[in-house]
């Protein structure tokens, strides 16, 4: 592959819209027409029609996410994982050997701040496939058998997952910088976190947590709305509502006082790999269109800044970008790339030269231009299925924003003037007191990472969960 | 909103949903004097297009000593040419609101552009400029050798599935250039020098050896007009070599080991099958979803759920112009061995050899066809890719819409077939990859 950066693909998922091409007569893509509704229950219901193919995506979301684990590392992922594992109506293997049958993804799962289920299938398979539908987010059972399988491939799964550097960093991260705070939950948990766990935990944290107020569920295909609202209304008007439960409360994370380097030793490593970055932002900032577009030119496109000094004048690395990082009620800001042992500090340092170039040197129009049209161009094509669709409307339940996000986004990219670019950079864009998370063989590069910040060494198999 | 005007192929004829079904015709295709192939797909859904570049040149073609030239060249196709300079063609890209990408397999390259539709012209003269003058700057190859010695180690660094798969395909090919990776090998990457990339372009970079796809908010008429005016005065070539080489049937099991420390081995059981154009490839495709598509699957639920002797369990068949494998892929669960894992997938595929698969497996492959149909034609970039992959490894895009009545042609006693005819002891390559190799 040429380039396969992960900050590109992050920065498409949520910076995208529908529209014409600058200059040309064509009509401008506004976001299509939907309807929503609020069930009696609390829950809030999004319906678009789209009938080009015959399918349905069906999106939901719930305030179930690990944010809620407690000293329960791991909980919520299992949860979420297990709402497909049975449910008073239905065997884990009546589910699995029905949506297979007909072709139909299905996931469920839960991430830092909420759990979910996805699904698409063909439209003709709607009456069959809804009533199970429901009954995972509203009648799951949790059977010992089941959760006690689950458990054992996510135990065997947390060491699995750190044969790839790329694929744990990011856990590494947010406990390293969120600290103690409940975004530094480590969503997968740990061995410690897992070992005691059992279905009874499940069923308790399901009980408090999924509750058909302040969650919602959209559809979008081939569908009339009317038909569809009352199929959905009767179905999950029998998700009961619970009594509002008292969360752990978030409490902000302290602003870095200092630069600090987590290194997480790997003896065999043939690269480090690496994230630097600080405080970010949530996803309803007023500014959020703004700071993306400032992050465009600097690490979110292949002719970026950060990719331009890293890779293509370089070669010190296959790819560099950064992208801000956002939950509902924090974020942080992330550089990520991976070079060879013995280049790490000229990395490093390349790096922070980009950094300090992008507070000290004058925005151009050009570049200013180049980014703003990048993000209006490559939007289109981000809106064109159901499933994409579908995932859209539930973030926007999530995260508070509306369809003028969509239908107002190339004038509000576009009013990204010079001025307003320096106001950005200087209020979001981390320059001082940087945090990193280095995986990589500590003999070698920790005298290079003390260069940079007090520095404090895990090693890689132990567990994630402990203080840093 | 326009009213979406997307039209979709017939797939199964029992689809009652479709509201526009296009046909074969509706794939317009020309071929311009010097070879090179258009296949052009309107569609004004959004207001954006693509353009798929598919040049018939992978790791194939390459030799000992050159290994991964494909690839490199791949990467070398965006470091400038006479009119856009280095760097210049992603910037102007990107700055007329597109982005690109490529890949490269064993057996083909392509290269991918995205953009507003207006901005069709500009791909051409971007791909145009390319194709006739690649520029070969010493200094930017030796740059771009770093990033692809980076891509090279992260994808080891990240993934024990590349060191397996490298040391099953050495074995299971011996003559065969499927032998080596697609990267190359490391002592290759450090070595190839400019006057092989300079012979890679003029042999296998030509007109004559490239099928382009292009779909969106364009015009047949308005692609066929840039395309004599951008492509057409670029020279053909001489046919490109062909690969006369042909892996002698296996006569015996092969085994490979491979040391790295990982939490639990590593299982890889590869089987030599003929390439895409066989007319058994259907069959052995049902036989790859029944196996491994979903947690329903026969190899998933006995395995990773009933036995619990594997965490994860897939099985695959790439496209191919010659004859390739089809692969099992599995990983042990705690305290389980590798050869432990090994007899039970044996057990479940000897349990398809000798009673076949049911009718409703038969169906339930044909409803996850469908549902692959239609996504991938919810987008342009589906669109083309699927059109490409037909033309280049089918036969032809025709086949494309040939392919619902290929697969509702697939019996059960065809499955039962091709499993006996293929899945024999004699043809497989075993690779285990696991920490400890020396007991």
């Amino acid at each position: 592959m040429k380039k396969s950066i992960k900050s590109i693909s992050i920065f498409l998922i949520f910076v995208t819209t529908i529209y014409a091409a600058s200059g040309q007569n064509k009509p401008r893509y506004q976001l299509p027409h939907f309807d929503k509704v609020q069930l009696p229950n609390g829950l809030v219901i999004y319906f678009m029609e789209k009938h080009d193919v015959p399918i349905i995506s069906l999106d939901a979301i719930v305030p179930a996410g690990a944010i809620n684990d407690g000293e329960q590392a791991g909980l919520a992922s299992l949860t979420g994982t297990c709402l497909k594992c049975g449910t008073k109506s239905f065997t884990k293997k009546e589910i699995e050997e029905r949506f297979d049958f007909l072709g139909a993804d299905l996931n469920t799962y839960a991430s830092i701040d909420n759990a979910g289920l996805s699904t698409k299938f063909a439209a003709k398979d709607k009456d069959t496939l809804l009533p199970m539908i429901k009954e995972m987010l509203v009648n799951p059972v949790f059977s010992e058998e089941d959760f006690g399988k689950e458990k054992k491939l996510a135990l065997i799964g947390l060491d699995q997952a750190k044969e790839s550097p790329g694929a744990v960093i990011h856990a590494y991260w947010n406990r390293f910088f969120y600290g103690k705070n409940i975004y530094g939950n480590v969503v997968s948990g740990t061995v410690s976190s897992l070992t005691p766990l059992n279905a009874n935990d499940a069923r308790n944290f399901y009980k408090k947590y999924y509750n058909p107020a302040g969650s919602a569920i959209s559809i979008v295909g081939d569908f009339k709305t009317g038909k569809m609202k009352a199929i959905l209304t009767k179905l999950f008007s029998e998700w009961k509502k619970t009594p509002p439960v008292t969360r752990a409360v978030y409490h902000p994370e302290a602003v870095p006082g200092n630069a600090r380097i987590l290194l997480v030793n790997k003896d065999d490593a043939l690269e480090t790999t690496l994230y630097i970055g600080g405080a970010g932002i949530t996803r309803n900032n007023p500014d959020y269109l703004a700071v993306q577009v400032i992050n465009t030119f600097f690490g979110g496109k292949f002719t970026s800044w950060m990719n331009n000094e890293l890779r293509i004048k370089s070669g010190l690395t296959y790819g560099a970008g950064s992208y801000f990082d956002y939950n509902q009620k924090t974020g942080s800001f992330i550089i990520s790339t991976h070079t060879a042992n013995a280049t790490t500090q000229a990395t490093i340092d390349k790096a922070l030269e980009v950094i300090n170039r992008l507070h000290t040197q004058a925005i151009d129009e050009e570049t200013l231009n180049s980014a703003k049209n990048y993000m209006i161009g490559m939007s289109p094509p981000q809106y064109q299925t159901t499933d994409q669709l579908a995932g859209l409307l539930v973030l926007m339940f999530w995260y508070g924003f509306d369809e003028s996000y969509i239908n107002n986004f190339e004038a509000n990219v576009n009013a990204v003037t010079v001025a307003k670019a320096n106001e950005i950079i200087a209020k979001y864009f981390p320059k001082n007191n940087l945090q990193f998370v280095l995986i990589g063989k500590a003999s070698e590069i920790k005298p290079i990472a003390e260069k940079y910040g007090k520095v404090t060494v895990v090693e890689l198999k132990d567990d994630i969960g402990k203080d840093f | 909103m326009k009213a979406l005007n997307i039209c979709i192929f017939i797939f199964l004829i029992s689809c009652p949903k479709v509201n526009a079904q296009l046909k074969a015709s509706d794939v317009k295709s020309f071929t311009l004097k010097n070879g090179m192939k258009f296949l052009v797909m309107e569609d004004n859904s959004i207001p954006n297009a693509n353009m798929y570049l598919f040049f018939k040149v992978g790791s194939r073609n390459e030799h000992n000593g050159i290994t991964g030239i494909s690839h490199f060249f791949e990467h070398m196709m965006f470091n400038g040419a006479k009119k856009y300079g280095h760097n210049q063609l992603d910037r102007v890209e990107e700055f007329n609101g597109g982005t690109n990408n490529a890949y490269t397999t064993e057996n083909i390259t392509a290269y991918t552009d995205w953009f507003p539709a207006s901005k069709l012209e500009l791909l051409f003269d971007i791909e145009s400029d390319r194709m006739a003058n690649l520029a070969f700057d010493t200094a930017i190859i030796e740059s771009e050798r770093g990033v692809v010695h980076s891509e090279w180690r992260t994808d080891f660094e990240n993934s024990p599935w590349e060191p397996l798969s490298e040391a099953v395909n050495a074995t299971a090919f011996e003559q065969h250039p499927y032998h080596w990776p697609v990267l190359g090998y490391e002592t290759d990457i450090l070595n190839w020098r400019k006057s092989d990339l300079e012979k890679y372009f003029k042999t296998y970079y030509a007109p004559n050896n490239c099928v382009a796809v292009i779909t969106g908010n364009v015009t047949f008429a308005e692609v066929e007009r840039l395309a004599k005016q951008y492509m057409e005065p670029i020279p053909a070539q001489p046919p490109p070599p062909l690969v006369h080489n042909v892996e002698p049937p296996q006569n015996g099991e092969r085994r490979v080991m491979v040391q790295r420390s990982v939490t639990t081995p590593y299982l890889m059981i590869s089987y030599h099958v003929p390439a895409t154009r066989d007319s058994d490839y259907y069959a052995l495709d049902v036989l790859n979803q029944v196996l491994s598509n979903g947690h329903s699957s026969r190899l998933y639920a006995s395995l990773v759920d009933q036995q619990q002797l594997a965490t994860d369990i897939g099985t695959g068949m790439a496209y191919s112009f010659d004859p390739f494998t089809f692969n099992i892929y599995a990983q042990c669960s705690d305290s389980i061995k590798a050869t432990a894992l090994e007899k039970a997938i044996y057990i479940e595929l000897d349990k398809i050899k000798k009673d076949g698969i049911t009718e409703d497996e038969l169906q339930k492959v044909k409803n996850i066809k469908l549902m692959n149909f239609y996504s991938q034609v919810e987008t342009i970039n589906g669109k083309s890719g699927t059109i490409g992959n037909y033309e280049v490894f089918f036969g032809g895009y025709k086949k494309m819409f040939d392919a619902s009545a290929e697969y509702n042609k697939v019996t059960v006693a065809d499955v039962q077939r091709v499993a006996n005819k293929y899945f024999k002891k004699s043809n497989r390559t075993v690779g285990i990859l696991q920490t400890n190799v020396e007991d």
